[in-house]
């Protein structure tokens, strides 16, 4: 009798756990079949009454019952509580397309990146980075270098010269020789900066513009490593192979001296208005140090020998960005500038 | 500089490489190719002309004219030139051709209708006649379409021998192992035994190493033969008469620069080469009169100067059309010495381009010896009158090269047989000798020798060039793995650089010159900056002391198009100094522009100071000519001043606010701190109180901050700016400004009696200062 009581509760407090719809009817459910006054606490003190192995019986039914209703119960709160913070996190929605506030990041002038970036390949190999003024003395710039009081090579480099005397730096190459003198060799420099020469502006000529300038001395330094190193930087510049040539070149602080060609990036060697329709871009002047300028520089050319390079940064920013007017880059026009 | 086609042919036996293919080897082993034209392509259309009547056409200048045109046959055209005649032989040029730009067509002209044209020797591109026809005159016209090779001047500016033909046509024998052929025969010289009408006199032998002249007579004075002229057009030389087209004629083809002086018009029978003299002025061919020095050669007979020897000769020994006797110059000078005048008298002619790369002198009789055969050809008749005049004082050959061959690879990075080493060399006159296993002893030709050839080095280059530099193949050195010296310096300005773009500011570069409005707008003194000796706009001459004008430039160019930005430059001011190099100062100047005048731009770059340099603060002081009276301040760091902050002057930016942050980027970068060390973490927990103080208005926060710090003493762990507010309930001309003060003790936890008693004894020393506090 008392069994089959505690069945049907059992029954009916489960359905009504199952049906309850929210909080409170889950909790009077849970107060009828369990609460104090609830039928499975008032059909414990019927037990009195029951014979003793009837009331054991009883007794492990009730206990399953009571357990049953409490995982019964227990899943259901679960569920509401998961229901309720699922509405909870779905009221928090926000619209992820709306603009993130703050500042962006600028940007690097071309140059810059492009300077930077080869800096860093020739640290790697070793070598290190100088400065040098940019308001340099004749010496530096040109005697120690081989080119003396009116030698024609001069007529190439249209100088600034200052009312005292001074001029400013045609190439990077006055580096070389400050480097030698501070570092002596063996040694492996580059000296990226601003050079100047005396030319009207246009939209492919600049009085003021960017080289960098590289120098390797050491014992039996070849044509072969000079080739190796320009290869180096220009596949790691462009990110690709280059095809380049190597051709005779005269400048008076090498020998031999060398222009160094790469194939033109826009029309790969048929020909267009940027290689002049040569199918090829001059690009990096080099050669084998002249045992003068070594000389001049207090170095002893029959132990040590090397070569030089000067890279024309601004050229090589305008070919790996595509820019077609040089005088944007000192425009500071940050329309222009933005976009690096 | 610029080569005929067909005259390197002539001077090279065999199967020529084909105009373009020539243009691009003489690139790659010798000197670069700038471009190869054909020239006169016409000439392969036209056709000798013979000119069978010549009618005039009514109420015109034009005549209706029959010709047989030869492969053309009979052909009328319409013809304006008054030397056209009947009988004479021109040149018909067909429908269908180019001439320049001038397409010639079939036309009806004045009613008649012209199938073709006759045209004058400047249509023709054979010289710069254009009066009237060109009359062949009895002279076969065999000239033929050329092609031009155009070579960079800079890349011959170490060859004196490739400024003429005959130097090009060794490197093209070379190049392509054909038969170098030599114009010139010597034996058209006089011999040595015949005496000489001409006494030279040559004072200074280093300014003046040679001069060789020849007298000729019976000169007859009149335009060279076609051929000739067409050669010069082709290269692009004005011809003028048979003698001057002879002079330059040599001078194209073996480099050497020589002058014709009408022999009645010299004073005198010796010719001075010697120094000018001071107050010495010369009329040259030109029309000019120069003032000449002790720096110039000048070429002077007994009555005074009649050349600037190397550079132009003088108008008033010119050759005209009566002269009949010359004396022809072949001389030499001193490359250095050339140059220099070429460039004070702002004059450079044919010949001081070639004397400056430091001719060969043993070249001049070679000239002569040329113009010999030529002057033949064109002024039939002409006789040398008695022997050569030649003042030479010869310096020894230098001794011959030593070439180690193990060394030559060594240079190179690849071997070459011996055999090919020599060859090369040979195929470009040097003279090899073997001087031992292994080297061979080499001996220059005197046309490398002046300047171009003198060490073994130079030796690597002929070498190198001929195998083809591409015939080398990269290769890594082997070198001792040591680290670079760092340059900590360039290193710091890339993470000045990687911060500023990080911090939204982009960068920009601008030049080094400023001009005296832009300084005068700072207030920046003009005797302060360097200057440009040779700007090359008058406003630009000074070199920049300061990077602010340039930034200043940059926001009035940007606020045209842009309603709020940031930017920065990295850059030097130049300062002069008063001996050797000028003070080259790296500067960091950034700049934000806003519409607003708020000042919030300042705060900003207050911030960047503080991520370049954390202990970075701000000293108010009154803002100078440029800067807002009121928003300025020097910054400063690491116990130092590190340059300023600031608002330009509102009347200097249209349309918003600029503020400015310039740095001294070696200031900047003493002032980091250079060792960092670890600090053990607090075990006890920290107390925290906030205190709000009543100041002045325009009482300064930091000046607040920093007495809270100091009267909480060694508890304060920490000290933040809450915030600053004026206005109600507060009095007027009065702001309250919060802390929140952190304090602990190292070694315990502080009971709350403790921390209040610190709090107690801040408030009352700031009371004690002349402050309230709002507790």
């Amino acid at each position: 009798m008392l069994e089959q009581q505690i069945d049907g509760v059992r029954r009916r407090a489960l359905e009504r756990i199952q049906s309850a719809a929210n909080a409170d009817e889950l909790e009077a459910a849970r107060v009828e079949a369990l609460g104090r006054k609830g039928f499975l606490s008032n059909a414990s003190k019927e037990f009195g009454k029951l014979a003793p192995e009837e009331r054991a019986r009883a007794g492990k039914l009730l206990n399953e019952a009571k357990q049953a209703i409490e995982t019964a119960l227990e899943d259901r709160r679960a569920r509401f509580d998961r229901d309720t913070l699922k509405a909870k996190l779905e009221s928090e929605w926000i619209d992820l397309t709306l603009p993130a506030p703050g500042i962006r990041p600028g940007s690097l002038h071309p140059v810059t990146q492009v300077q930077t970036e080869i800096e860093e390949l020739f640290i790697s190999m070793g070598f290190t980075v100088l400065d040098g003024p940019e308001v340099e003395t004749e010496y530096h710039n040109f005697d120690a270098l081989n080119i003396p009081a009116n030698h024609p090579a001069r007529d190439t480099q249209d100088t600034f010269w200052l009312t005292n005397g001074l001029l400013l730096r045609t190439h990077t190459s006055p580096v070389q020789v400050r480097g030698m003198q501070k570092l002596g060799p063996p040694l492996r420099m580059i000296a990226p900066g601003r050079v100047f020469r005396n030319e009207e502006v246009d939209a492919s000529h600049e009085h003021t513009f960017y080289q960098l300038e590289g120098m390797m001395i050491d014992r039996d330094v070849s044509v072969a490593h000079l080739i190796y190193f320009m290869m180096t930087l220009l596949s790691s510049i462009f990110r690709r192979e280059v095809t380049v040539r190597l051709r005779p070149g005269f400048f008076p602080f090498v020998e031999p001296g060398f222009e160094l060609d790469i194939q033109c990036l826009i029309c790969g060697g048929p020909g267009c208005p940027v290689c002049k329709q040569s199918g090829w871009v001059e690009l990096l002047p080099c050669g084998l140090v002249h045992p003068n300028v070594l000389r001049m520089s207090g170095i002893d050319p029959e132990e040590w020998n090397g070569f030089a390079f000067g890279l024309g940064l601004t050229r090589l920013a305008m070919m790996r960005y595509g820019i077609d007017d040089i005088r944007l880059l000192a425009s500071g026009d940050l329309r222009f500038l933005n976009q690096f | 500089m610029r080569f005929s086609y067909q005259w390197l042919c002539e001077l090279v036996e065999g199967t020529h490489p084909d105009p373009v293919e020539l243009g691009r080897v003489i690139t790659m082993k010798t000197a670069e190719c700038e471009g190869v034209n054909v020239f006169a392509p016409h000439l392969a259309r036209v056709a000798v002309a013979r000119v069978l009547s010549v009618d005039p056409i009514a109420g015109t200048h034009n005549r209706k004219v029959d010709v047989d045109a030869g492969v053309y046959g009979r052909r009328t055209v319409v013809c304006g030139a008054t030397n056209c005649r009947a009988g004479m032989t021109t040149i018909y040029v067909p429908p269908g051709t180019t001439l320049g730009v001038l397409a010639i067509e079939t036309a009806e002209i004045n009613g008649v209708r012209s199938d073709g044209m006759l045209a004058s020797g400047q249509e023709l591109g054979i010289n710069r006649d254009h009066s009237g026809i060109l009359d062949l005159d009895g002279q076969s016209f065999g000239l033929k379409p050329d092609w031009t090779i155009e070579i960079d001047n800079k890349s011959l500016t170490h060859r004196p021998d490739l400024w003429g033909h005959h130097g090009m046509a060794r490197e093209v024998a070379a190049i392509t192992g054909l038969k170098l052929l030599d114009p010139v025969q010597m034996n058209l010289i006089p011999a040595r035994s015949e005496p000489s009408p001409i006494a030279v006199a040559i004072e200074d032998y280093t300014l003046c190493p040679r001069y060789s002249a020849l007298l000729f007579e019976n000169v007859t004075i009149q335009p060279s033969p076609l051929w000739l002229q067409y050669r010069l057009e082709a290269i692009g030389l004005n011809p003028i008469n048979n003698i001057v087209d002879v002079t330059n004629y040599v001078m194209a083809e073996l480099a050497q620069p020589m002058h014709a002086f009408d022999a009645e018009k010299l004073r005198g029978h010796t010719i001075y080469a010697r120094p000018g003299q001071a107050g010495e002025r010369v009329l040259a061919l030109n029309g000019e009169w120069y003032d000449v020095g002790p720096f110039n050669v000048v070429i002077a007979d007994d009555a005074g100067p009649i050349a600037i020897g190397g550079v132009i000769g003088g108008g008033e020994s010119a050759i005209g059309e009566e002269t009949t006797r010359i004396v022809l110059e072949s001389a030499n000078f001193q490359a250095s010495s050339i140059r220099r005048t070429s460039s004070i008298l702002k004059l450079r002619t044919d010949a001081s381009m070639r004397f400056e790369k430091a001719q060969d002198p043993v070249n001049t009789l070679r000239g002569l010896a040329r113009a010999v055969e030529l002057l033949r050809l064109v002024s039939p008749g002409i006789r040398i009158v008695g022997g050569l005049a030649d003042a030479w004082q010869p310096k020894p050959a230098p001794a011959p090269i030593r070439l180690p061959l193990d060394w030559l690879d060594r240079k190179l990075g690849r071997a070459t047989p011996a055999a090919e080493a020599r060859s090369i060399l040979e195929s470009l006159q040097f003279g090899v000798a073997e001087a031992g296993p292994g080297v061979f002893s080499v001996s220059v030709p005197t046309w490398r020798a002046t300047k171009d050839v003198s060490m073994k080095d130079d030796l690597v280059e002929e070498v190198g060039r001929m195998i083809g530099y591409d015939t080398i193949a990269p290769q890594a050195p082997l070198v001792a793995t040591t680290p670079p010296p760092a340059n900590e310096e360039r290193a710091f300005h890339h993470r000045v650089r990687e911060t500023m773009v990080q911090q939204g500011f982009t960068e920009v570069y601008n030049y080094s010159f400023v001009s005296e409005d832009e300084i005068a707008v700072f207030g920046f003194d003009s005797a302060d900056h360097l200057r440009l000796g040779n700007p090359i706009v008058a406003d630009q001459q000074l070199m920049r002391s300061s990077l602010l004008p340039g930034i200043l430039r940059n926001i009035r160019h940007n606020s045209k198009h842009l309603d709020a930005f940031r930017f920065f430059e990295i850059g030097r001011e130049i300062h002069s100094s008063a001996d050797g190099l000028p003070n080259e100062i790296p500067h960091l100047t950034a700049a934000i522009f806003t519409r607003e005048t708020a000042g919030t731009q300042l705060f900003e770059l207050k911030r960047v100071a503080e991520c370049l340099v954390g202990d970075a603060a701000v000293e108010p002081v009154e803002g100078g000519s440029y800067e807002h009276p009121a928003r300025a301040g020097v910054v400063r760091a690491g116990g130092r001043d590190i340059g300023r902050l600031f608002e330009f002057h509102p009347s200097l930016v249209e349309g918003g606010r600029a503020a400015v942050l310039d740095l001294d980027l070696r200031a900047l970068e003493s002032a980091q701190p250079n060792e960092r060390r670890y600090k053990a973490l607090r075990r006890y927990p920290a107390s925290a109180f906030d205190l709000s103080v009543l100041a002045g208005a325009r009482d300064l926060a930091g000046l607040i901050q920093a007495r809270l710090a100091e009267l909480a003493g060694s508890d304060l762990l920490s000290i933040e700016f809450l915030r600053q507010y004026e206005g109600s309930p507060l009095p007027e001309g009065k702001k309250s400004v919060s802390y929140r003060l952190t304090v602990a003790d190292p070694g315990r936890t502080l009971s709350s009696d403790e921390v209040a008693a610190v709090r107690a004894r801040i408030i009352e020393g700031m009371r004690g200062l002349g402050y309230e506090l709002r507790v």
